[in-house]
């Protein structure tokens, strides 16, 4: 039994090593903290980064995001 | 055969349900324990969508043309799907990626996920409303909503693609760009030709 799961463990942790951690350099860190959020449950700052995007569109060409949402829609 | 498709049913559920809570996790899970046999269930769900999508295109009930459609959507979709995976594989060889081609196949057929819900969301919003949106306030607000719901999806799938070539081809964040900065300009390529020739407006990647 001890032994299955000492090899279950070693497994799981050549699996997870196999892959060398991302580094940026002097950015790491704030990657790190993005990429956290983003490893499990990621929705709320999905949410966030398309609510940014969505307001910058409409701060950008105000009642002409209709247009993009037309062109969208025809889109499939 | 039957016992495999429960399982391969059981592993697709329990991995669209993880893509959605633990992205990170789930997509390592798939690039090494994956199967072939899940994506049957990712093709299912697609071939459904080109069913409803090609009533939609045509607009009324004229099996031909329907046949028709359904099938250009198949083929166009699994030729984008191998191009995709192709031209992933043969960029991440340019820059010493050495993960598995099986794992990165499946984890891509993966991803098709959120594309389909954009594409099926919006299919359905043709019908329920259909565009031109106008600029009143109603227009304005379903607009806005609209591009709400699409960046979250884009996202989510950016998100994904990521997982895929990070985890699938085994890359750096940089390598991953030189990947990407390779294979969009062919994929763009190909997406205008489909564009051209009438198939899909935005690529179904």
């Amino acid at each position: 039994m001890q032994n299955t799961v000492y090899q279950r463990f070693v497994r799981r942790w050549e699996e997870v090593t196999d892959l060398p951690p991302q580094t940026l350099g002097p950015l790491t860190p704030y990657y790190k903290a993005l990429t956290r959020r983003l490893k499990v449950m990621p929705w709320p700052l999905l949410v966030i980064f398309s609510l940014l995007v969505v307001v910058g569109l409409y701060v950008l060409l105000g009642s002409a995001v209709t247009l993009i949402v037309s062109l969208l829609q025809r889109g499939f | 055969m039957g016992t495999s498709l429960v399982l391969w049913g059981i592993a697709f559920s329990r991995n669209f349900i993880g893509l959605l809570t633990r992205p990170y996790e789930t997509s390592r899970r798939i690039v090494d324990h994956g199967k072939p046999g899940e994506l049957i269930f990712v093709a299912i769900v697609l071939a459904c969508y080109f069913a409803l999508a090609s009533l939609v295109r045509v607009a009324s009930f004229r099996p031909f043309l329907l046949t028709r459609e359904f099938i250009e959507l198949v083929f166009a979709t699994s030729t984008t799907y191998g191009l995709a995976v192709l031209l992933f594989w043969s960029a991440g060889q340019l820059v010493g990626a050495h993960g598995k081609q099986k794992g990165l196949a499946i984890m891509w057929g993966y991803t098709l996920i959120p594309t389909l819900v954009w594409f099926l969301a919006t299919s359905l919003l043709y019908v329920i409303l259909p565009p031109p949106r106008t600029t009143s306030t109603q227009g304005v607000v379903f607009s806005l909503l609209f591009l709400l719901f699409s960046g979250v999806l884009f996202f989510w799938k950016a998100t994904l693609a990521y997982l895929t070539l990070r985890f699938g081809l085994r890359l750096s964040l940089t390598k991953i760009l030189i990947v990407l900065a390779v294979s969009l300009p062919v994929l763009g390529a190909y997406s205008i030709g489909m564009y051209r020739i009438g198939i899909f407006r935005i690529p179904f990647l």
